[in-house]
């Protein structure tokens, strides 16, 4: 659980959100107003500097929920 | 292998000309995307950029930087033994923008003067071309002109400029150090499809598009592909900064400044970081220049630690990375050096 609760922390950090969302891996990104190209590029910067992972666009482009951002960072 | 060393090469000083009209990224905005633009300027790290007035060329620019350079250096013009120019702005198709300078600034007939088309990468392969002709012996003086004119006033991120670097043999400088690389596979991570011969101008490409947002946008601009570059960026950077101190065999605590090409703050904080290098090394323009292309280097030199580099000897490295893809960067001594003001025109 806590991984998650990590995950969470950072990836509100990345996306940069203007005003404090309630969220969980069940959120759909189509529902935050902030999740853009600039938030994907704060993604992609977390994953590897927090991850060590390379992510691509294509990866992001793909996921519906905050938690198919999460299986990313789980995946090999 | 891509790293090489150059001896006997003096970077002898640095001018650069940017346009005095300043766009800022809050209130040139159209107006549907002020709101998010508080937050884009907070990530990239970019508040106002420089932009050319509609009838300017880049090569303006670089005339009034060279003829700068040429006057602090106290060179006569007919010592400069090359004019090399790094842009993806020339004045026509062809001929190449540095023959038009060599005339425009009085330079000698035997002066060698071709374009290299090279973008944000550009400067430590400019410096190498001209630094392999000045240690084989076949010139003693050049001058490497680099920039664009790459503002928009849509794009938060493009700024104009234009530098000019004098290069001279001397016999008792420390060697240059470079590392240069290329990587056409991704060449779709940057690129301007429309105009060349895969895809000529038609008249489909006079039709505006109009976005989601209600922005018009047209189908021959840059295409530029935000999570490649960034990838690219930030897993190439690091370990080729790190090949060429090996390889130098200097360390990281000898250099005063590690000056990268300026992209964007997300960037370039994070290759600062991954190479835990200090705030106060590593000198940023972004703030009011924003993103000026080939030009970023000499000029984050220019406006940010010109008077510092002029009062001792500092090692500096500086690393550019873009379009191409391509990515290329030094070590160099700097040591009684000329770096005057920015000039605005």
């Amino acid at each position: 659980m806590s991984q998650e609760i990590t995950f969470l922390e950072s990836f509100t950090n990345a996306v940069d959100f203007q005003n404090p969302v309630q969220m969980s891996l069940e959120t759909e990104l189509k529902t935050l107003p902030e999740w853009d190209s600039l938030a994907a590029l704060g993604v992609i910067v977390m994953f590897d500097m927090e991850y060590t992972k390379a992510i691509t666009g294509d990866d992001l482009a793909k996921c519906m929920t905050i938690g198919d951002i999460f299986n990313l960072t789980l995946s090999a | 292998m891509t790293l090489f060393a150059l001896p006997h090469i003096k970077i002898s000083g640095i001018a650069t000309a940017v346009p005095k009209r300043i766009l800022s990224n809050t209130e040139d905005c159209p107006p549907q995307l002020l709101n998010e633009r508080g937050r884009l300027i907070r990530n990239i790290g970019i508040q106002n950029r420089r932009m050319m007035r509609e009838w300017e060329c880049f090569s303006d620019f670089a005339l009034v930087a060279t003829e700068k350079l040429v006057e602090e250096l106290g060179w006569r013009k007919e010592e400069i033994d090359a004019l090399i120019v790094i842009t993806q702005s020339p004045d026509y198709l062809l001929p190449s923008t540095a023959i038009i300078l060599q005339d425009r600034l009085g330079l000698n007939q035997k002066t060698i003067a071709f374009d290299i088309n090279l973008g944000c990468s550009g400067y430590a392969f400019g410096l190498h071309v001209i630094g392999s002709m000045i240690t084989a012996g076949s010139i003693k003086k050049a001058i490497l002109v680099i920039g664009d004119k790459s503002a928009t006033m849509n794009s938060p991120l493009f700024s104009d400029a234009a530098s000019a670097t004098g290069l001279e043999f001397d016999e008792n400088a420390k060697p240059i150090y470079f590392d240069l690389n290329s990587d056409g596979s991704g060449f779709k991570a940057i690129y301007k499809p429309v105009g060349g011969h895969r895809e000529p101008y038609g008249p489909l490409h006079s039709v505006p598009v109009i976005g989601e947002n209600g922005l018009i946008s047209w189908r021959d601009e840059l295409v530029l592909d935000g999570p490649g570059i960034m990838n690219f960026s930030i897993q190439r950077i690091p370990p080729a900064v790190i090949n060429l101190l090996n390889y130098s065999k200097i360390t990281r605590e000898e250099i005063d400044f590690f000056i990268f090409h300026q992209a964007n703050k997300m960037i370039n904080e994070t290759i600062r970081k991954k190479l835990d290098l200090p705030l106060e090394k590593t000198p940023s323009s972004l703030l009011d220049f924003g993103n000026t292309s080939g030009a970023s280097l000499p000029l984050t030199i220019t406006t940010q630690i010109g008077q510092i580099l002029e009062k001792k000897p500092h090692k500096i490295l500086g690393y550019g990375f873009g379009v191409g893809l391509s990515w290329g960067g030094f070590i160099a001594d700097i040591s009684d050096a000329k770096f005057p003001p920015a000039i605005e025109i």
